[in-house]
């Protein structure tokens, strides 16, 4: 049954890639890494970072197009609409590419492969890694942009069953054909400490980008109540953002220096350092899809108080982890109950649980459904995909079908001038050094 | 003797591969088709120009901006039109061994050989050559170039105390079939001078 199963060619795309770190980087890095280890074909393309430009092969010979694309907003590249067709035609051709999969709703490298990937017929996959809201400009416009990619999209998936409700009423796709793909954590990097910390004071550690979006603004009330309520409580806060500055004020205002430790920008690959320093994980996120960063420190032992907020309450079992309103008193509340269950917590059994429920070879696992399911849905020609753009409004849904018969135009005059066999289709790499081998 | 011949739409290969005793003659010659499509472009260029010069001198006594800035669009679609085609680029990697009496007396063998030759003729009859020396040759390698609108192969070499790549073929683009025997001779090319040193 295992051998049978069909081997895909699959571009994963987004503008969020290594040497970026976040939840998406990590999210299509794993993926990629465990598709491959069951025998897919994965290439990845993102945009130039600084002079990391062209491709480059990382662990296990994966392959990543950095396309020289300067990002102009945010790590986004510049919207261009037809200006990618070539450069993302080629790397379809010429790596024999049956499924594109874009990330991440932000990247406007990932609507234009989508869009460009539709056009000449390629199956597509859409993930989505955030909540949006309904209400402000922002939202309005990148909802409008989601309906566009997603009107003509054979499935997409969700990392939460929150995030689906999300997405599906924010596109207007239908919720059958969302599925819902967790993400996961690497077990094997972040485990306990060897050694058990003593409970005679309780640390708590807070590892987050300051912002307002990650409730750093909750965290300047909450701490010096907690300071207050529990002598023996001190805090380790690691990250940056705009709003370090508001908790160095708390910090001098309320003379914490001493339980306030500040770590500044903290790398990767030292978070786990951080964490096993730690008996508590704090999350005060005001709005979460997933957040890998509990799954985290429940990795490597620690109990975690969060904001109940989008797909946070999916993430964890009650017995690790403790909920609170996005206020400041529910979550004193919430540390309190947390503080009492200490007792309790056996890090080594957290860290046993957590790899019996999370996995990225079971996330590739499902993923691998999704494109099987894909793969079986029928091939439409031009003509009877663009009625799919004319529900998504009155001037919108006319606008995106020109947008989709101008698209189809530039693809048809780019085959007459540059046909697809004048692409050279590239030899896997590992055929090529066994040449090399040889020589 | 061993010869090869390849064709593509635009490039045609020819290997010339003979071993002697005392020299090994390893030649490989990529020849580029002229696009009549271009010839045409270029002389619809020249003419453009021609057309606007003919019309200044006309209008002599009648001269406003428009006629300069007409004249300057008419040297600048003739410069973009322009087309210079290489018509041959040859890569010339033959080693020369010394006399098979050497070896036999036990004298450490010295490795007598002209460097590798890069050689490019363009049509109009101008031949541009490079030479590198064997031993600054540390790798050839085939490497893939993105740009912004396409991806292709090049054939480089990495050399010692050098950090920029040469380029084998610098303007052209010759597809990964012709690339490879090419890559190949050079990786033989340069094994052999790493097991003469060796012998030292």
């Amino acid at each position: 049954m295992e051998e049978s199963r069909r081997k895909h060619r699959i571009l994963m795309v987004s503008d969020f890639f290594y040497p970026n770190f976040g939840g998406v980087e990590s999210h299509i890095y794993y993926l990629s890494q465990c598709l491959l280890k069951r025998g897919h074909k994965v290439v990845i393309m993102s945009h130039a970072y600084g002079n990391r430009t062209g491709v480059r092969y990382i662990t296990n010979n994966l392959k990543v197009y950095y396309i020289p694309w300067r990002p102009f907003l945010m790590q986004n590249t510049l919207p261009t609409f037809y200006l990618t067709l070539p450069i993302i035609r080629t790397i379809l051709i010429r790596e024999k590419i049956s499924i594109v999969h874009g990330h991440q709703a932000f990247s406007t490298l990932c609507h234009e492969s989508l869009m460009h990937a539709r056009t000449m017929g390629c199956k597509v996959v859409f993930t989505d890694h955030s909540l949006y809201g309904f209400a402000d400009p922002g939202s309005i416009h990148m909802n409008k942009i989601l309906q566009f990619t997603l009107a003509d999209i054979d499935h997409a998936i969700c990392v939460s069953h929150t995030s689906k409700e999300n997405t599906v009423l924010r596109s207007g796709i239908k919720p059958e054909t969302v599925f819902v793909v967790p993400n996961a954590v690497d077990t094997a990097m972040f485990t306990p400490a060897p050694t058990q910390l003593a409970r005679d004071e309780v640390v708590i550690v807070v590892i987050s980008r300051l912002v307002y979006r990650k409730g750093a603004d909750l965290l300047v009330e909450v701490i010096p109540e907690v300071c207050r309520l529990f002598p023996h409580v001190r805090f380790i806060i690691g990250g940056d953002g705009p709003k370090r500055v508001r908790l160095e004020e708390m910090r001098e205002k309320f003379s914490l220096q001493d339980r306030v430790e500040m770590l500044g920008a903290v790398p990767h690959s030292q978070v786990r350092s951080v964490l096993i320093s730690g008996h508590i994980f704090l999350n005060s996120s005001l709005t979460e899809a997933f957040c890998i960063a509990i799954l985290e420190a429940a990795s490597c032992g620690l109990l975690t108080v969060s904001t109940r907020v989008g797909g946070v309450p999916e993430v964890l079992p009650e017995d690790m982890i403790v909920l609170a309103e996005p206020a400041p008193q529910d979550m004193v509340r919430a540390i309190e109950q947390a503080i009492d269950m200490l007792p309790n917590i056996d890090p080594q059994i957290m860290h046993s649980r957590m790899k019996s429920y999370y996995s990225w070879h079971d996330v590739a696992k499902r993923t691998e459904i999704v494109y099987d399911c894909v793969m079986d849905s029928s091939n439409k020609s031009i003509l009877e995909r663009l009625p799919r753009y004319l529900i998504c409004g009155a001037w919108a849904g006319k606008i995106f079908c020109l947008v989709m018969i101008v698209n189809f135009i530039l693809w048809r005059l780019l085959e007459f001038f540059q046909p697809a066999e004048s692409i050279e289709e590239v030899p896997d790499m590992a055929s090529m050094c066994n040449h090399e081998d040889d020589n | 003797m061993k010869n090869g011949r390849d064709s593509h739409d635009t490039y045609k290969y020819v290997r010339t591969d003979t071993s002697t005793l005392d020299k090994v003659i390893d030649v490989h010659d990529v020849y580029v088709k002229r696009s009549k499509l271009r010839v045409l472009f270029s002389y619809i260029g020249r003419l453009i120009l021609l057309a606007n010069m003919s019309l200044l001198l006309i209008e002599k006594d009648k001269l406003s901006i428009v006629s300069f800035w007409r004249l300057f669009l008419g040297v600048v679609s003739a410069k973009l039109l322009q087309y210079k085609p290489i018509k041959k680029v040859m890569v010339d990697g033959s080693v020369t061994f010394p006399p098979i009496n050497y070896i036999r007396s036990g004298v450490a063998a010295i490795h007598i050989e002209r460097p590798p030759l890069f050689q490019s003729l363009t049509d109009c009859g101008r031949i541009d050559r490079k030479f590198i020396q064997m031993g600054k040759i540390l790798k050839p390698v085939l490497n893939e170039c993105v740009t912004p609108v396409t991806c292709y192969w090049s054939l480089v070499l990495v050399l010692r105390d050098d950090d920029q790549l040469a380029l084998v073929f610098q303007k052209l683009q010759p597809p990964i079939k012709i690339l490879v025997p090419v890559w190949k001779a050079l990786c033989k090319s340069t094994n052999l001078e790493d097991h003469s040193h060796s012998l030292k």
